[in-house]
């Protein structure tokens, strides 16, 4: 009877091992661990999404998710976060950073308590996380702002490019890679200027202003900042140049939803924040089971396959808002 | 700030001032019940919020989160009991770890050299700030308001594009490090710190300094007709309080092993609330040391203590400024120098009329 029951139970974990092994998407939510989702700031709706997203899959995944983080985008305040949930003993540490140098010791510090360390969005040094998650690849993202504007004006057009900060990484990435794509599709299209917003919506607005006025041949403004491209957005608004210069960049579509509808931003690259979220949970989960190596794929029900290369993880395609699909988006 | 010419040394004064002086030996009942609230915080946490103390090591580790600022309140305080303000430690902390971080970065200057100079940017820094006050006669509050912006802008400039990090593991140790005995940790920040308390306590307290610059801040005309040379007193305050800001600044490149031209920013307003929750006035010649140091802790513990109960950052830094209100409040309602409520009601009800001069000379400054 035993030895019966024993072949049972054993042939049930065969069976369950099998199966495992060939959909590889079976994931160990036995024990419940305690994960927390760090943001540059709490109150940002881009990361409210991702909350969103995260809260829900946390649900599934026996997850005991907390939401928190600095009030105002400071390195600084996302550390004394970090020291409290070390403090606290949890799991996982998911974040998006406001500096990827000064966060690096803390989360070190985590690590070595055999805390996990999820990067998403802004990454943090490589030594001090254990994957990340990247939003788009930096060309194709690169392509998708260049795209978004350049079928709207012609070739030969002298273009602006307003972005956040001069040290910011990832919108470097971005510029870099639009530059590179501009020069083989569009070779007759001219960068005059690179402006900076200081990711402040007022500030942008008159750096906006400023682009505008001393250049008044720019047919469009690319922006590849959430501020930045609403500052923009409105400066040409201000100064009534609708259907004459296009703005393209990187916002949430709740923030450029009247600019889209007015026809200043005709197309607009993002990536679906809320899903990100989902991905977060999902990646931190492997990392908390130790089922996730450096090099390694695996599949997320309702996202897809996913490929981790050097502890990168990239999340999607661009998911480009134009006047049509952006209702659908509430971010 | 520091002067308000309509006030002339009363007969009282001279009393206050004696009965003041003794008592900076001691701590006074504002500190005493500060420290009484600190035990209470330290061991309600302690027992109520696991991973607040797990062991005497990592209680202790916590500090090196919040002594930079401590680091700060600490010179602040020398410029505040003058009756002036030094809203630029901010910008001169981000200013000297930057200019110490590149010289050593780009220049290959070893990092303890390159931290000194950092040191005397520092005092530099102060000096500036100093002579826009004394020599050109502008406010404390706007002239280091004015500063602050330069030093900010000029970190910027030295910081560049992609600041320095990476600092060498002895150096990163002075701001996360911890010197170990066993299995006993003790951080280094609080080695830096310790001394520190010590010799500012002593200076305000024991030294002919310090009687000078509570002087100055009670009364600076007084000050000047007893003799005491009222500029060489600023100049040494604002200078102290540079190469203290720098030295925060220094600390804090080593706890994050990175330094970021706004890296002092955060610096500012929570040091001010520790310097003015410890009893010294903002309106100068009044505080006492003691009462710093234990704001320092008091403030600290509490805001790391609420941080791993679980509270966001949003409700510490609410309550920082609800205590901040709190404190001040109370403070003035019990002051006998300046014009509290509490003593404003009480001659309001004996005799109206001489309430009115006594209010506007207090409120003035």
């Amino acid at each position: 009877m035993i030895t019966a029951r024993r072949m049972l139970v054993l042939a049930a974990a065969a069976t369950l091992a099998i199966a495992s092994a060939v959909s590889a998407q079976t994931v160990d939510t036995s024990k419940r661990i305690k994960v927390a989702m760090v943001p540059k700031l709490v109150g940002l709706s881009v990361f409210k999404a991702n909350q969103q997203g995260a809260e829900a899959a946390a649900k599934t995944l026996n997850i005991d998710f907390l939401y928190t983080g600095p009030v105002t985008a400071s390195a600084q305040g996302q550390v004394d976060v970090f020291n409290s949930l070390i403090a606290r003993k949890f799991d996982v540490i998911t974040t998006t950073s406001n500096n990827p140098t000064q966060l690096a010791p803390a989360l070190k510090r985590a690590m070595k308590q055999g805390i996990k360390v999820v990067s998403y969005d802004s990454d943090v040094s490589p030594d001090a996380r254990d994957f990340f998650i990247q939003n788009t690849e930096y060309p194709a993202f690169g392509k998708a702002l260049v795209d978004s504007v350049a079928k709207y004006i012609p070739a030969d057009s002298e273009v602006a490019i307003l972005s956040s900060t001069k040290d910011a990484t990832i919108q470097n990435e971005w510029i870099n890679a639009l530059t590179a794509y501009m020069k083989t599709a569009y070779p007759k299209m001219k960068i005059v200027t690179t402006e900076y917003g200081q990711s402040d919506p007022s500030k942008s607005l008159t750096a906006g202003l400023n682009i505008l006025q001393a250049h008044p041949n720019v047919a469009a403004i690319i922006a590849p900042d959430g501020a930045s491209e609403v500052g923009a957005a409105a400066a040409v608004q201000k100064l009534g140049r609708t259907g004459k210069v296009f703005v393209t960049g990187c916002s949430n579509p709740d923030a450029i939803r009247q600019y889209v509808k007015a026809g200043i931003i005709k197309a607009s690259p993002l990536w679906d924040e809320v899903k990100e979220g989902q991905l977060v949970m999902h990646v931190a989960r492997l990392a908390a089971n130790n089922a996730l190596k450096p090099n390694d794929t695996f599949s997320v029900p309702g996202l897809g396959d996913y490929t981790v290369k050097d502890k990168v993880i990239i999340f999607s395609e661009p998911l480009i808002f134009t006047a049509e699909n952006i209702d659908q988006y509430k971010f | 700030m520091s002067v308000s010419p309509t006030v002339g040394a009363t007969p009282g004064d001279d009393l206050t001032m004696a009965k003041r002086r003794r008592r900076l030996f001691s701590l006074g009942g504002w500190e005493l019940s500060l420290l009484v609230l600190l035990i209470i915080v330290t061991t309600s946490f302690g027992l109520g919020v696991p991973g607040f103390f797990d062991n005497l090591s990592g209680f202790l580790a916590m500090t090196s989160n919040f002594l930079p600022f401590g680091i700060v309140a600490l010179g602040l305080s020398l410029v505040i009991f003058t009756g002036g303000i030094d809203l630029s430690v901010g910008a001169t902390a981000s200013l000297a770890a930057v200019v110490a971080a590149q010289l050593w970065a780009t220049m290959g200057l070893n990092i303890w050299v390159a931290s000194l100079l950092g040191l005397a940017m520092g005092g530099l820094l102060g000096g500036i700030n100093a002579a826009v006050i004394v020599l050109l006669r502008i406010e404390p509050l706007i002239a280091t308001l004015a500063t602050s912006f330069i030093y900010t802008s000029a970190a910027v400039a030295v910081a560049g594009d992609s600041p320095p990090s990476g600092f060498p593991d002895a150096f990163n140790n002075m701001g996360s490090g911890a010197m170990a005995w066993g299995s006993f940790q003790f951080p280094y920040q609080l080695l830096i710190f310790i001394p520190l308390a010590v010799l500012f306590w002593l200076l305000v307290t024991r030294s002919a300094f310090g009687r000078k610059l509570v002087t100055v801040g009670y009364n600076s005309e007084a000050a000047r007709y007893s003799g005491i040379r009222v500029p060489r007193v600023l100049a040494a305050a604002y200078v102290i309080s540079g190469m203290m800001a720098a030295l925060a600044g220094l600390v804090l490149s080593a706890y994050y092993s990175a330094a970021r031209a706004d890296m002092g920013d955060v610096l500012l307003l929570t040091t001010i609330a520790m310097v003015v929750l410890g009893g010294v006035s903002i309106f100068g010649g009044e505080g006492r040391m003691g009462g710093v140091i234990v704001a320092v802790l008091l403030l600290g513990l509490l805001r790391q203590g609420m941080l791993i109960a679980g509270f966001s950052d949003m409700v510490t830094s609410m309550l920082t400024g609800a205590i901040l209100i709190g404190s001040i409040a109370i403070r003035n309602i019990f002051s006998t120098r300046v014009g509290g409520f509490g003593k404003r009601l009480l001659a309001l009800i004996r005799r109206p009329a001489i309430a009115g001069p006594d209010a506007t000379r207090h409120d003035a400054p």
